[in-house]
């Protein structure tokens, strides 16, 4: 296959992407009345995370793309606006934080419903989708392109964007993560921000260096994501850093999207067509209620 | 016959590295379908293998990849490339097994991944690492029938020794112990996620205190994304950790098929051990 190759001028591209997870984190673990005390973390995020990430993208002149439920959007239509406002995208994340895979059925009706209640918020419709929990069902790709999504962004297998084919004519990008710089494990783990940043730093050199996607995932949580104001100051540093690096260009998932779909990649097989027959008679091991195929 | 293993002088120090494939047969094996956040088997064929396999040719140094069936059957070419550059190729499982298996299921998996592998290499498959660590004596009399020269399973000692698993003459195989605690890598970077930097002064440190007293070091990466080193930089530190093993006196890399043969022609200077 051709390999992946920037355009003219770019070393590395950055992808900042902030997975919103606000109540709809909490409400895995309680209920609509109980969001208090330890189940606040999701709204310190808005009130307190929000207006603090959003200073740090403008003094650091980065567009980053928010994966956001649609339960959350509902809740905070303005954070999602303002956010929309300052030239971010807003991508989808489903309707709640609920598996994708244990949705049976009902799964396109969800994804439908998350897309239009987002686009009514936005005022258009989302042009890309990470699954929450990264979990994907073996219909959610083609869901996705049925619904008009340019790109997903829930895999972590690749080291730049590439191309799926779940209908004959339509073209899906993949925008891979990378599980190093996802900011909730570390902080989930309880280390420090100078531990994670020293990972980062790290990570993005040897990435700068090979010309790979650099693509942080963070969390606006107070608890296991980055904005507060002492996690926020060290991302502001390696920011900073990242940015001061010849070619570095920052890009949102769309953009991304639109530079794979042009890049005359051929797509992928289905990963679930290639191991389907496996999967039926293999037992169930993993940590789902039901068996995700 | 010796009561303990004798590493002879003019080895200063062995050192072998094995690459433990772990593709999509991870989450697959696991009844769990390869996409999303479960897409990290997927990215060693894509990038971890060639990625590391263009490092090591760089260093000239041997190495072993511990292939499962299953992946293999999934990248026949990239199992064939591994072998092409000069590479081990030893079997690791079908589905990367992690659990117990009745005995008659063994022995089909085992004979099922060393056909594929067989078939797709054109040669015997020589050596076994347990996916997960799990085996018990009727895995060995297997492998010993399939013709293999070693395992690389066992974690109950720092040298290699003669593993014996049954009262006849020939009912015993070469074991190259490994340590998935210390010498490896997803515990730093799956549990306490810790930065490349000190995974390499951490590895470092167990080379000076092995190359100081037992002289044979075994290490083990995966070439996955998620808690493997097959990204640039994990496997950038693995690339420094290889240059500093060289700048070392008298350190000699076998693949594990290579010291396992320096075993069998010396079996004299190999503690004999029964497992009761």
């Amino acid at each position: 296959m051709k390999p992946f190759t920037w355009p003219e001028g770019i070393r590395c591209a950055v992808f900042v992407s902030v997975n919103f997870d606000a109540e709809a984190y909490d409400l895995m673990s309680t209920t609509e009345s109980r969001l208090f005390g330890r189940f606040s973390y999701g709204r310190y995020g808005v009130r307190a995370g929000l207006p603090r990430l959003l200073r740090c993208f403008q003094r650091r002149d980065i567009r980053a793309t928010v994966f956001v439920t649609a339960d959350d959007a509902l809740r905070h239509p303005e954070a999602v606006r303002e956010l929309s406002g300052a030239g971010h995208e807003v991508a989808s994340r489903g309707q709640d934080l609920k598996p994708l895979p244990l949705l049976g059925t009902g799964e396109g009706e969800v994804l439908l419903r998350a897309r239009d209640a987002l686009a009514k918020i936005v005022g258009a419709s989302p042009a890309g989708f990470r699954a929450p929990g990264g979990e994907l069902g073996a219909n959610t790709l083609r869901l996705l392109a049925e619904l008009g999504y340019r790109y997903d962004a829930s895999f972590q297998d690749a080291d730049h964007p590439y191309l799926f084919a779940p209908t004959e004519t339509f073209r899906l990008v993949e925008v891979p993560g990378m599980q190093a710089l996802d900011d909730s494990l570390v902080y989930s783990a309880r280390h420090t921000h100078a531990r994670l940043m020293k990972i980062w730093r790290e990570e993005f050199d040897a990435l700068y260096d090979a010309g790979c996607l650099v693509p942080l995932t963070l969390h606006l949580r107070g608890d296991m994501g980055s904005t507060r104001a002492a996690r926020i100051a060290a991302l502001d540093g390696l920011f900073s850093y990242i940015a001061s690096r010849p070619g570095v260009c920052f890009m949102t998932g769309a953009e991304l999207a639109a530079l794979a779909l042009s890049s005359g990649q051929e797509p992928e097989p289905d990963p679930i067509v290639l191991h389907q027959s496996t999967l039926a008679v293999t037992p169930y091991r993993g940590d789902l209620a039901v068996k995700p195929i | 016959m010796t009561e303990r293993t004798e590493i002879p002088v003019e080895f200063r120090c062995i050192v072998t590295l094995g690459i433990d494939f772990d593709g999509p047969s991870h989450e697959v094996g696991r009844g769990i379908a390869p996409l999303g956040i479960h897409s990290w088997g997927r990215y060693s064929a894509r990038s971890g293998i060639p990625r590391h396999m263009e490092m090591l040719s760089r260093h000239g140094v041997p190495c072993t990849f511990f292939v499962p069936g299953y992946d293999a059957r999934c990248h026949p070419d990239t199992v064939r490339a591994i072998d092409a550059a000069g590479f081990e190729v030893a079997a690791h499982g079908y589905l990367h097994e992690a659990w117990d298996l009745e005995e008659a299921e063994e022995s089909r998996l085992l004979h099922q991944t060393d056909d594929i592998l067989r078939d797709l290499l054109g040669k015997p498959v020589l050596g076994w690492r347990s996916p997960s660590g799990r085996k018990t004596q009727n895995t060995m009399r297997v492998l010993k029938s399939l013709g293999y020269i070693y395992d690389s399973s066992d974690k109950d000692y720092d040298l290699p020794y003669r593993l014996r698993f049954g009262g006849g003459k020939d009912d015993w195989m070469v074991e190259l112990p490994n340590n998935t605690y210390s010498l490896d890598d997803f515990p730093f970077y799956k549990f306490s996620y810790t930065p490349p930097s000190e995974v390499l002064a951490q590895w470092q440190s167990e080379f000076d205190a092995v190359y100081a007293s037992d002289r044979f070091f075994v290490l083990t990466v995966h070439p996955r994304s998620g808690w493997g080193s097959g990204t640039p930089a994990r496997t950038r530190i693995l690339d420094q950790m290889i240059g500093y093993m060289r700048s070392h006196e008298g350190v000699h890399f076998f693949s594990s098929a290579q010291f396992a043969r320096w075993c069998l022609d010396h079996p004299q200077q190999l503690e004999e051990v029964t497992i009761p």
